[in-house]
């Protein structure tokens, strides 16, 4: 903890911040500060970084105003897990809708990364995502398949239910350039690696208040009551169960095995005498 | 009466019609008029090898001036020396036997065999290798067989080989050829001067020709071997290097080629698993090791990368030494579960408990598979009617058996409770594959029951 209770102290303006990030911090601010200016640009081994994120779709159905060909309403979007503003990390998603729409290449410059468009057919939607240049130079792809109706079409209709798909996913960087790793020490958007040994950084980037920029995170968004949870817990629980399912059973099998083997050692014996 | 009568059908010729419409333009050969459907059929609807005379010109009438007569005629070959008369029906077009010489007379072409003279062969062509008799008889056969140099071979009094026959006369040729030229400009252009037989790379040729077409099916099949192995070997140490030095540039695909070359091995692995012997199940993880690491040098090439596609490439490196089949089983057992095949949080921690119960998944088929080879071959020992010998090494003979022959389960285990519960998972479309592979003692899947 010594890394971010000093870094308060550079930095009184520096907005509380939740999530698992000042957790893992494991930094000693112990060696010179030259040597650091000129590693800003140095990839840094054995660390990586990664962004929790969600993309996906909520779709409505217009119901009475609902025509032929505009039967939906609905938005495409990647958002921050915990909805964070992502705007430190992706510069810009481009959405690549069906080739049926008027300019089907969407270029979203700034967060929050989202798209709505009115139709009547699904498709898959490739976003690209561009991130800043201290971040990758290269791009990612998401394929997200555009869902409008529902999995059982034998309930009613309803303009009021959103049709809500969404997946999780984490975007990984590994070996980060230690200004990317500076800005994102106490970025809540990003989980921050645990460092190694003896590697310090410099002193947290002051960020801009958060009042005077424009807001990019989802987290008063229209439609947030419509976003799904994603719970690592319930999945680490899951699975934890599961093992020891396995593991139990590996143990027994081993006993059998030992059972039958000692069963043949005395067959054997016995039959060659 | 019809089909349609039969199934109550209306009596309706729409499809029909349809079908017809629609054929020719599948079809855009067509058959050509003038040929019957059966011939046609025999060239497989190919184009024919040989130009042959178009169909219209067959049908045409001739013109109505021409009359047209055979005639048995009497006709002189000049290619012949014996002015032999011989008989064949002509063509005769308004009674005016065609003149000229006979049509085929053409195609009797003779090699021009140079002659030496006596002082030439003195002057020029002495060769310590050969005598005057033997040239002169070899030109005498070169004449007679039109340089058939095989033919020349095997009719040659003493015994030469074709090689040195032909560069025998070659180089006679060749010296002639440039003596009696009035400068050795004149004669550069000639294709016996410009291009002297070489008699050493000519039989070099021929051995290496023989060498190869003699090989044996089981040769080239080793050849082939050592090559794949050679290109395996390479590969891992490709992956190998990547994991050490991640920093050079090595190509991202890595991952994917060692992937393809774990479906590879798991083919190979998969036809022997009941003869699985105890210590195959201890090999495959350092090769698991091996594959981790590659993939995971060859996504941290990819500078960015999604948390989900990491975990595909990680559980494609743990599943290499697996066989197709295996990986469907650990799938059906994380069904069987309750856990997603593709976790829905796929957090870092999420995803390396997931491939660690992946991992653990594994060892427990391994240990089923153990354990029922190992109570099969109890069975055996106790019914003791399958065994002359007692004390048979069972374990080595089996597993020799396993590529040889498919010997089914209850005859060479000879075990009771191994064949009743083979006959209890005997399920639909299990007879059919029996026979492919002894392989379908192992239980077709885990339920979660049995856990």
């Amino acid at each position: 903890m010594i890394n971010s209770s000093s870094s308060k102290k550079h930095d009184p303006d520096q907005p509380e911040v939740s999530g698992p990030a000042p957790k893992l911090l494991r930094t000693k601010m112990s060696k010179p500060e030259d040597t650091e200016k000129k590693n800003l640009n140095k990839k840094l081994k054995d660390v990586e970084i990664s962004v929790p994120i969600v993309y996906g779709n909520i779709a409505f159905w217009l119901g009475k105003k609902a025509s032929e060909y505009q039967s939906h309403k609905w938005t495409v979007y990647v958002r921050g897990a915990t909805n964070e503003d992502l705007g430190a990390v992706i510069k810009r998603a481009v959405f690549q809708l069906h080739s049926s729409f008027s300019n089907p290449t969407r270029v979203v410059e700034s967060p929050p990364f989202e798209l709505s468009e009115s139709g009547w057919g699904e498709f898959e939607i490739a976003i690209t995502l561009y991130f800043h240049s201290d971040v990758c130079d290269k791009p990612l792809n998401l394929y997200h398949h555009l869902k409008l109706y529902p999995e059982d079409e034998s309930g009613p209709k309803s303009t009021k239910k959103p049709v809500v798909v969404e997946s999780y996913d984490e975007l990984v960087f590994p070996e980060p350039s230690e200004s990317f790793l500076a800005r994102a020490q106490n970025h809540p958007a990003i989980t921050f690696p645990r460092l190694p040994a003896g590697l310090t950084l410099p002193p947290p980037v002051p960020t801009e208040d958060a009042s005077k920029k424009k807001r990019g995170d989802t987290k008063d968004h229209p439609l947030g009551q419509c976003f799904m949870n994603f719970s690592e817990a319930d999945e680490l629980l899951q699975l934890a169960a599961a093992r020891q399912q396995v593991q139990t059973h590996i143990a027994k099998l081993k006993r059998q095995i030992s059972m039958v083997d000692g069963q043949q050692q005395q067959l054997r014996s016995t039959s060659d005498q | 009466m019809d089909a349609k009568d039969i199934l109550g059908l209306p009596k309706t010729q729409l499809p029909i019609t349809q079908e017809k419409k629609s054929r020719p333009q599948k079809e855009p050969q067509r058959k050509p008029d003038g040929i019957s459907r059966e011939v046609y059929a025999l060239t497989g609807g190919l184009a024919p090898l040989m130009p042959s005379i178009d169909v219209s010109q067959l049908k045409k009438r001739p013109p109505s001036d021409e009359k047209i007569t055979w005639q048995w005629l009497s006709f002189t070959n000049s290619a012949r020396k014996d002015d032999l008369q011989l008989y064949h029906w002509v063509r005769v077009v308004n009674g005016i036997p065609p003149t000229g010489d006979y049509s085929f007379a053409k195609y009797n072409k003779s090699v021009d065999v140079v002659k030496y003279t006596d002082e030439e062969y003195e002057k020029y062509l002495t060769d310590p290798m050969w005598t005057k008799e033997e040239t002169d008889q070899l030109f005498d056969l070169c004449e007679r067989f039109d340089l058939r140099f095989i033919v020349i071979a095997d009719r040659f009094p003493s015994s030469r080989t074709v090689e040195e026959l032909k560069d025998r006369y070659y180089s006679v040729s060749r010296a002639i050829l440039i003596a009696r030229a009035p400068s050795p400009g004149d004669v550069s252009g000639h294709p016996l001067v410009k291009e002297p037989y070489n008699i050493a790379q000519e039989v070099e040729r021929k051995r290496a020709l023989s060498m190869v077409l003699s090989q044996t099916k089981q040769q080239e099949r080793k050849d082939a071997e050592v090559l794949a192995e050679a290109k395996r070997i390479t590969v891992s140490r490709m992956a190998a290097q990547a994991a050490e030095e991640p920093e050079l540039p090595v190509a991202p695909n890595v991952g994917l080629e060692s992937a393809d070359r774990a479906v590879v091995l798991g083919d190979t692995v998969s036809p022997s698993p009941n003869g699985q012997l105890p210590s195959a199940a201890i090999v495959p993880s350092t090769s698991i090791m091996d594959d981790s690491a590659s993939t995971l040098a060859s996504l941290r090439m990819l500078r960015v990368y999604l948390r989900t596609y990491a975990l595909e490439q990680m559980v494609q490196a743990a599943s290499s030494s697996a066989g197709l089949r295996t990986i469907k089983r650990v799938e059906q057992t994380l069904q069987d579960l309750g856990v997603n095949l593709k976790p829905r949080v796929p957090t870092k921690a999420v995803c390396a408990e997931h491939l660690e119960l992946r991992k653990e998944i594994l060892t427990l088929l391994n240990l089923q598979k153990q354990l029922q080879y190992k109570e099969a071959e109890g069975s055996s020992y106790r019914d003791g009617s399958y065994i002359d010998m007692p004390g048979t090494p069972k374990r080595s003979q089996r597993a020799g058996d396993q590529d040889r022959t498919f010997v089914p389960d209850s005859i060479s285990f000879g075990g009771e409770r191994v064949g009743k519960r083979d006959q209890k998972r005997k399920g639909p479309g299990r007879l059919s594959e029996a026979p492919s592979s002894p392989a379908h003692k192992r239980p077709r899947k885990m339920k979660a029951s049995d856990l």
